[in-house]
């Protein structure tokens, strides 16, 4: 069970750095981007805008609809 | 150009960034807004009851993704504008982290996700069986859609 245990640091480990870069981009820091104004930049063209409002989707489907 | 170029006299500074987050309906009309906010928990409590795999539970997330959709390009609320450009090392970072999630789950998914080595969706999904707990979720995600329909 090691393995198990080691997989669900790892996902935790990624989903605490991404919180980590939320903070740090909403204190203030002129260097890293907060989760919207990345998305925002992908999505200023049409296609950006398609793909991320895909993903949105399917996320929905994958845990909601299955 | 900076956003005090672009201002006209006597008009307030409007500061893009940081980002303030508005409810469905904007905050100029919070009644409405909360109104749609109590719309989105109801329907998130039903869609989120409907039962799995079937026709019922397909169309409660194809409804509000053909609705943000048509929103979106039909009608698309004030959006937040995005900025002009961002800079590489910032994003790197968001990049290795988002790539390296997708890649942790896609190992755990080409191992048929096994208790050895869950996916993601393996280890959320039993977190969210409560019916209360999967409607707040249901919520979330509604709510997010709507932020990045105005973005």
């Amino acid at each position: 069970m090691i393995t198990r245990t080691l997989t669900i640091i790892g996902f935790a480990a990624l989903i605490s750095a991404m919180l980590a870069l939320e903070f740090v981009a909403r204190r203030g820091s002129p260097r890293i981007p907060t989760a919207g104004q990345w998305l925002g930049y992908l999505m200023r063209s049409r296609a950006g805008r398609a793909v991320i409002l895909l993903g949105w989707w399917w996320l929905g489907w994958h845990y909601f609809a299955r | 150009m900076t956003v005090e170029e672009t201002r006209e006299p006597g008009q307030p500074v409007t500061p893009r960034w940081p980002v303030t987050v508005r409810w469905p309906g904007g905050s100029r009309r919070p009644v409405l807004g909360t109104l749609a906010v109590l719309g989105l928990a109801g329907y998130a409590w039903v869609a989120s009851g409907l039962p799995p795999f079937s026709g019922r539970a397909l169309a409660g997330v194809l409804i509000p993704g053909a609705a943000l959709g048509l929103i979106g390009y039909g009608r698309p609320p004030d959006r937040i504008p995005a900025p002009d450009r961002i800079g590489v090392t910032g994003f790197s970072y968001w990049a290795i982290c988002v790539a390296a999630l997708l890649e942790w789950e896609a190992s755990a998914f080409r191992d048929n996700s096994r208790p050895w080595h869950p996916s993601l969706t393996a280890l959320i999904d039993p977190l969210i069986q409560p019916h209360p707990v999967r409607s707040v979720a249901f919520l979330a995600w509604l709510l997010a859609g709507w932020a990045l329909i105005r973005r």
